[in-house]
């Protein structure tokens, strides 16, 4: 998938004038975030369910290495093959090989975020394999050509309207219509015939269990059950820090997932696999194949600050709790993830260097932290990479910061170490401000502030500051009155 | 009477020192002596944010030196007492012995409405005035503090005044600090949302504890809508006093 990252302000400014997706905006996020409180309160002790899934997936991301060996010994014990992808372009070339051998012209997908980060469907589009999504928000974003807008709803978006049009212009709806449920039915008409005689599934994974070698999907649509088995080759790719230890933490993160995700108690669909079909059992695939893929994930596990970041179980949550993700959606962060969990996950495995202004697109508002059902710290991370980027760190890809601004950062530090320096330089900036007031009011500075007064103002800086009233109060004990308005 | 030292953030000092002499009066009110070190400058918030952690050190090594010696230390800034209580520690990850000032300094400083209510224990600071207010909730200072019951404790307790409930109160106001200047379309999007929800709650003035918003949702009430008004708590609570805005700050 195309990283598009470094254009975020423009991609930003087009989704802010974009009418429809402001309209949106103002509903979703909030009505999600609602759904997901009320969900959390249906647990006998919300803050010890939350806390329990802070310590399960600290403790995964603590254990990586064991647990993952744990758990390809136990999944190859069942049947599946593990195959361990060191990067997008091993994953990509064992799943095309694998689609070749098997002879399938065409694959199914179940939605996988993961999939979107290895731009699997444009690598078999080459070999001249055909990539059907599955899952009806990421079928319609496939046939829009649409990044996801949502990790969880990727077309959540997409005006019906739109939807009718592109359905009619593939074949998929014969009569046009804008009634969801007949739209939603002829997509799954559509779909079905392509589960037929399957010969390959694509799948990703939400948890995977190293005790038993099992992976889970969790799902509301039934399509990533028909994937998994319908086709007599499933390929799951699992980004290594899905495991977790045992079954139990699995539940429990089953729980706090679809919670988070749609404030639901559990999806409609969940399911667990533990090796292919076996003898006598009437359904699933002959071959399982699990990827587990690293992609720059182990180089994150190594620093204990970016190692946090593997806690995310991309529930989405985070995406509508966020005031920036709510005023421009998913598009501006340019990759598969989106949101602060985009913005702590996107930096880390693609470089500083190549996302652009990401980890600066934040208010440090902190309701992502708050909110987070894996115990992620967004702000934290963010101001890491921040540092790292002022710091040029070559292993994270840092530009370093303009001259212009090391030194004002310099500075400020300078000056700020010096109290009687500080007195002047408050003096002058109080100068340098008041010289641009009209009626007591700064409307403009100059073109490097022009950020804050295209929608505010600046009171005239008071003549005292209030280190000034302090002595002046000190020596006359006498209350002074406000200057300015 | 307890002795509590001033900390007042660089916005306050020169673009809102209202706040700050409202800070003092409202503490010697309450029966505390408020001094300030006038040798303090700036905690290194804004250069932490940057990612500047040299000069932050800097400035934090400096705030430390100034402030450790104080028994009790407050603030009328979330987002700088957060700096403080919870920054610093990580700030001086590598150096043990700063570290060690750092978190020994962390458990005295104390947002203004957080030590009015659970240190002074004081809920009614004596101020009436006949207002609708609406709470803003501060980022910093609900998710990052989590304090929140506090100020809605004093502004619940002000005679006459009457507290909204309101839908949008925890909503971000856009501001961030320099992400208001660098990503402003965004930035004015979300301020003019938090001002849209204000506006709805009908609510005669928008209080809160963190200069930042002030400033931010200040200046684009004043650009925007003249006649409505936004208010630090510290200053709310102060002008209401019985002897009025006028009393001696310093006595």
């Amino acid at each position: 998938m195309e990283l598009t990252t470094a254009r975020f302000k423009e991609t930003a400014q087009v989704e802010l004038d974009n009418a429809r997706t402001q309209k949106f905006l103002r509903l979703l996020p909030i009505r999600l975030s609602a759904r997901r409180d009320a969900a959390y309160r249906s647990f006998a002790d919300p803050e010890a369910a939350h806390a329990y899934g802070h310590a399960i997936r600290g403790e995964a991301i603590e254990r990586l290495p064991e647990l993952l060996k744990t758990f390809e010994a136990n999944a190859e014990a069942n049947g599946a093959l593990v195959f361990w992808a060191a990067d997008s372009d091993a994953a990509n070339a064992y799943i095309v090989d694998l689609a070749r051998r098997k002879g399938a012209r065409y694959v199914t997908k179940g939605k996988s975020m993961i999939t979107e980060e290895l731009g699997l469907n444009d690598a078999l589009a080459a070999a001249g394999i055909t990539a059907w999504e599955t899952d009806l928000g990421e079928f319609i974003a496939q046939l829009l050509e649409k990044p996801p807008f949502h990790i969880v709803g990727p077309a959540i978006n997409i005006p019906v309207e739109q939807i009718r049009d592109i359905f009619m212009a593939r074949g998929v709806l014969d009569t046009p219509t804008i009634d969801p449920v007949t739209l939603g039915r002829a997509a799954r008409r559509f779909l079905r015939d392509k589960f037929r005689d399957l010969r390959m599934g694509v799948t990703g994974v939400n948890i995977a269990v190293a005790d038993t070698g099992t992976v889970i999907n969790v799902e509301n649509e039934g399509n990533i059950r028909f994937n998994k088995s319908s086709p007599r080759t499933l390929v799951c790719v699992m980004s290594l820090e899905k495991v977790v230890p045992t079954m139990a933490d699995a539940l429990h993160m089953l729980r706090v997932l679809c919670r988070s995700a749609t404030g639901q108690a559990a999806g409609a669909y969940i399911t667990f696999d533990s090796g292919p079909r076996r003898e006598g059992e009437s359904d699933g695939p002959e071959e399982l194949h699990i990827i587990v893929l690293d992609n720059g994930r182990s180089a994150m596990a190594a620093d204990p600050h970016t190692r946090e970041v593997l806690r995310c179980i991309r529930c989405g949550a985070c995406l509508n709790a966020c005031p920036v993700y709510g005023k421009v959606g998913g598009y501006p962060y340019g990759w598969a993830y989106s949101g602060p969990m985009g913005q702590v996950l996107t930096p880390a495995l693609r470089g500083l260097a190549d996302t652009g202004d990401l980890i600066r697109a934040c208010t440090l508002c902190h309701r992502c932290k708050v909110i987070c059902p894996a115990g992620i710290d967004h702000p934290a991370t963010l101001l890491y990479y921040r540092h790292k980027d002022v710091q040029a760190d070559p292993q994270m890809g840092g530009r370093g910061r303009s001259a212009m601004e090391r030194l004002a950062y310099w500075g400020h530090a300078f000056v700020g170490s010096h109290p009687r320096l500080w007195r002047l330089f408050a003096r002058i900036v109080r100068r340098v401000a008041n010289r641009h007031a009209h009626d007591g009011t700064i409307s403009r500075i100059t073109r490097r502030t022009e950020g804050w007064f295209s929608s505010r103002d600046l009171p005239l800086l008071p003549q005292d500051t209030f280190h000034d009233r302090w002595r002046q109060g000190a020596a006359a004990r006498k209350p002074r009155k406000e200057v300015s308005s | 009477m307890p002795t509590v030292s001033l900390f007042i953030p660089c916005l306050v000092d020169l673009v809102l020192p209202r706040v700050g002499e409202c800070t003092a009066t409202l503490l010697s009110h309450l029966g505390c002596k408020p001094i300030y070190h006038s040798e303090q400058t700036c905690c290194g918030l804004m250069a932490f944010n940057g990612g500047h952690r040299d000069e932050a050190r800097r400035l934090a090594r400096r705030f430390i030196r100034v402030f450790e010696h104080d028994p009790l230390i407050v603030s009328p800034s979330g987002s700088c007492v957060h700096m403080v209580k919870q920054r610093y520690a990580e700030l001086f990850a590598d150096e043990p012995a700063w570290r060690a000032r750092a978190l020994a300094l962390a458990p005295r400083v104390y947002e203004l409405s957080q030590f009015v209510v659970d240190f002074l224990g004081v809920q009614d600071v004596g101020a009436a005035d006949e207002v609708t207010v609406a709470y803003h909730e501060s980022c910093s200072t609900l998710n990052a503090l989590g304090v929140s019951a506090q100020p809605k404790a004093l502004i619940r307790a002000v005679r006459g005044a009457t507290l909204k409930e309101w839908q949008g109160a925890d909503v971000c106001c856009g501001f961030g600090g320099t992400f208001a200047n660098s990503f402003a379309p965004i930035s004015s999007a979300l301020v003019r949302q938090k001002v849209a929800f204000f506006l709805e709650s009908g609510a005669d003035l928008l209080v809160m504890c963190d200069p930042g918003c002030l400033l931010n949702i200040g200046g684009y009430l004043h650009r925007h809508h003249p006649d409505k008004q936004a208010m630090h708590l510290a200053q709310f609570l102060a002008d209401r006093l019985p002897d009025g805005p006028a009393r001696d700050a310093w006595s």
